[in-house]
């Protein structure tokens, strides 16, 4: 089971572990949820055992690279280019549909990760995170805090609108020492 | 859960474990959605998510984002790619929502060496 995992609260992780044995029956989402008096909230997690048995057993122990810091730093810049490219190529002519903006959010994500790999930048971990709202008049806040490494680590944003929808795309590069 | 003897600084809190959906209810509780307070509720929630995953005292950088958007009718999409080692990284969202608004809470763990 992942790390980060049994850190959630125990009820959920009691869930987990009773639908899931070691040899993964489906790894997949799974969730849990709670309802109060006025209020709903949905819980889940991307479960994949599979990979995780193999390298708890394989994992080789890496020499020292007594590698102070990256040698090639992220360049947030690049990042925001490319979210800007893709954003606009894929979302300009487009209206809002239920169906395409589902299907549209994952491409989005995949497209914008395979575009920042080929940055080829070392020893960085990627987080993408891609939101597609249809445009109602509605008001919407978006923030995010990260605890992490301000010397190595960043991130690049760009928002998009057209007439009928609007996106958001965030790049998270996180150093991995 | 062994890591945690290893002599770690920072003695973890395995008692209170991270819970998002308190955080959510602590700052925005049974209000309405309110343009004038919105900007203040997510960077509580997001701060009072990210004290209590520090208090776990795990060799993690976080990530956490918030989204909170007031109901109209109107459909929001949202979805994440991660470049990481799935061994050892994971992500948890959790998504809350009462009569007036909708909020979406995501939280990345990437591990450091």
């Amino acid at each position: 089971m992942n790390d980060f995992q049994n850190s959630i609260p125990s009820a959920a992780c009691l869930v987990v572990k009773l639908l899931v044995s070691p040899h993964g029956i489906c790894p997949g989402i799974l969730f849990s949820m709670i309802m109060s008096f006025s209020s709903i909230s949905t819980v889940s997690y991307i479960d994949e055992l599979g990979h995780h048995d193999d390298n708890a057993r394989l994992a080789p122990t890496m020499e020292n690279t007594y590698q102070m810091g990256p040698y090639k730093r992220f360049p947030a810049n690049a990042a925001t280019d490319i979210l800007k490219d893709v954003l606009t190529s894929y979302l300009q002519e487009e209206k809002y549909e239920v169906e395409w903006s589902q299907k549209m959010t994952k491409t989005l994500c995949e497209v914008i990760r395979a575009r920042v790999k080929e940055l080829m930048i070392p020893r960085y971990k990627i987080v993408i995170l891609v939101h597609i709202g249809q445009l109602t008049g509605q008001c919407m806040q978006i923030s995010s805090r990260c605890l992490w490494d301000t010397s190595n680590d960043t991130f690049a944003s760009h928002f998009f609108k057209n007439s009928s929808l609007f996106g958001v795309a965030s790049v998270y590069a996180v150093y991995f020492e | 859960m062994e890591e945690f003897h290893n002599g770690s600084e920072v003695s973890p809190d395995t008692n209170s474990p991270f819970s998002p959906v308190t955080c959510i209810e602590n700052v925005v509780g049974g209000g309405d959605y309110s343009q004038s307070q919105v900007n203040k509720w997510t960077a509580n929630i997001v701060e009072r998510c990210l004290t209590q995953l520090v208090k776990q005292g795990k060799p993690y950088k976080y990530i956490v984002t918030c989204a909170v958007m007031q109901k109209t009718g109107a459909g929001l999409h949202t979805a994440n790619s991660c470049y990481w080692d799935t061994a050892m990284d994971g992500s948890c969202t959790v998504r809350w929502e009462n009569r007036t608004m909708y909020c979406v809470v995501s939280v990345f763990a990437v591990a450091t060496a």
